[in-house]
């Protein structure tokens, strides 16, 4: 990992630890969410079974969303403009956009298995080393489609709407509403395209029947996958965002 | 010490094109600067001022001709180099001055931590604003700002600066200082380019390039340029719109 690459991790962090009411609202705002599903999902047996999935939807969402409006917002101020004429490389900013942003993903991640772990009396099976790992995976590919997408929206409002286009329909389709098996031929075909498809069965192997990483190799592999080939397409539509 | 490139020559453009979408910001521009002086790029908005600069930092590539700054391509492997001030603050607002000249410190390689501090401590000085060194830019007025992005630009003492419009929206006594530190930068072998469309702008620097429809239609020292015109008391703003319908009546001509 290259110095640049820390360089403006650290940035990033220093930016979100400044702006006290984002910061503060990174973390109620899963605990709301928490609260809402722990108070309405009515029996233990479901709730042990939502939550889990709850871990992956919620990284996957402030992932895409926090990057996207931080790198919408480095290019309508020029900063990325001013990045890109310097020694950093695209994938320094994109290595330092990833540090920076699952840092905080990954502490509403502990932040979430806790509370619903001593608040709502969720039982989780596995390593919780292994939940992280396997969430830095899905949070990877959330960062990189966060750039990737802002490069299309030229300011924060059409970036918001991407979160219908984008977030919504993976949310619906990955399981978590209704079971992948059980919807119709083409929706099958259409959830297993998506990468939160794979987070959300991977996430439940992982902490409902206490697998390990090994065992759910083509989760993990699906979503190594994506969070390469995001990665790399974020590097490379970077320059294009830079100078429009 | 200072780098140039073949000839002393800071900057060499040799009959570059440039455009968006098929409409041609620069046009097979050639142009070059020596080493170690200011030189202004002149012209109204959407000149090719912009695009010119963002072609000699690298940020793009000329469609056809070539583009060399300090004898090489621009590439990352020289802009630690350069200096380049945007059109726009391009600050991070959330974060303090200090934490933004620190930022851009790191960024082009200050590793030294003792070294990199002294150096964000003068740059912060010199444009006079250590005392609010801890605000954040948001609490800044656009002149603040301005003053800070300077800072950035300057911080790893570069031997060429890039400076797109970096004067606009400043009040006089601003303008004057921001050109106090330009000579100070000249004269310590620094070479300047600074893009402007204002003739105040224009008298400050020693070499000039009048730009129009991304072409340089003139070029030389304010005093050649007024010279050109063939009256004695002609302003720099005779001299640009005389070249402009010179220039006009050669395209007519062609």
């Amino acid at each position: 990992m290259s110095a640049s690459t820390l360089t403006i991790a650290r940035r990033i962090i220093l930016q979100l630890i400044r702006d006290r009411r984002t910061l503060v609202l990174l973390i109620i705002v899963p605990l709301v969410i928490a609260s809402l599903v722990g108070v309405i999902v009515p029996d233990k047996t479901t709730l042990d079974y939502v939550a889990p999935p709850m871990l992956a939807v919620l990284i996957l969402f402030f992932g895409f969303i926090l990057t996207g409006i931080s790198s919408l917002r480095e290019r309508s101020q020029g900063t990325m403009e001013r990045l890109m004429a310097s020694p950093v490389s695209r994938l320094d900013i994109v290595g330092g956009y990833l540090l920076g942003f699952l840092g905080f993903a990954l502490i509403q991640t502990l932040i979430l298995f806790f509370y619903n772990t001593y608040v709502f009396d969720v039982s989780f099976r596995g390593d919780l080393w292994q939940i992280l790992v396997f969430q830095i995976l899905i949070g990877t590919g959330a960062v990189c489609m966060g750039i990737f997408f802002s490069i299309l929206a030229r300011n924060e409002f059409q970036m918001m709407q991407f979160i219908p286009l984008i977030i919504l329909p993976q949310i619906v389709l990955c399981g978590l509403i209704w079971p992948v098996e059980q919807m119709p031929n083409y929706l099958q075909w259409l959830a297993n395209a998506l990468p939160l498809t794979y987070g959300v069965d991977g996430i439940k192997a992982l902490m409902v029947q206490g697998q390990s990483l090994l065992d759910i190799g083509k989760d993990v592999g699906v979503l190594a996958g994506y969070a390469v080939g995001l990665l790399i397409l974020a590097a490379i539509t970077l320059r294009r965002g830079a100078a429009s | 010490m200072v780098k140039r490139g073949p000839a002393g020559l800071a900057v060499e453009v040799d009959k570059a094109s440039f455009s968006y979408n098929n409409i041609k910001a620069i046009d097979e521009l050639t142009l070059q600067v020596p080493s170690g002086i200011s030189f202004g790029l002149l012209g109204p908005n959407g000149a090719g001022k912009t695009t010119l600069i963002r072609l000699l930092v690298g940020l793009l590539k000329p469609k056809s001709g070539s583009v060399r700054i300090l004898g090489k391509t621009p590439s990352r492997k020289i802009a630690h180099l350069i200096g380049y001030m945007p059109q726009l603050h391009s600050l991070y607002t959330e974060l303090s001055i200090i934490q933004n000249v620190d930022f851009f410190a790191r960024v082009y390689q200050l590793t030294d931590k003792h070294q990199r501090a002294r150096r964000v401590e003068e740059v912060i000085k010199l444009v006079d604003l250590w005392q609010r060194r801890k605000d954040s830019v948001l609490k800044l007025s656009g002149g603040m700002r301005q003053r800070v992005s300077l800072a950035c630009a300057i911080v790893h003492n570069p031997p060429l600066l890039f400076l797109d419009e970096p004067t606009v929206g400043l009040d006089p006594e601003l303008r004057v200082t921001f050109w106090e530190h330009f000579a100070d930068l000249t004269r310590q072998g620094t070479t300047l380019i600074i893009s402007s469309h204002t003739m105040d702008d224009a008298a400050h620097c020693q070499k000039l390039a009048f730009l129009r429809l991304g072409r340089v239609i003139a070029l030389g020292a304010p005093a050649e340029l007024r010279a050109a015109t063939g009256n004695a008391e002609a302003t720099l703003e005779d001299a640009f719109l005389y070249f402009i319908k010179q220039d006009e009546v050669k395209q007519n001509v062609g």
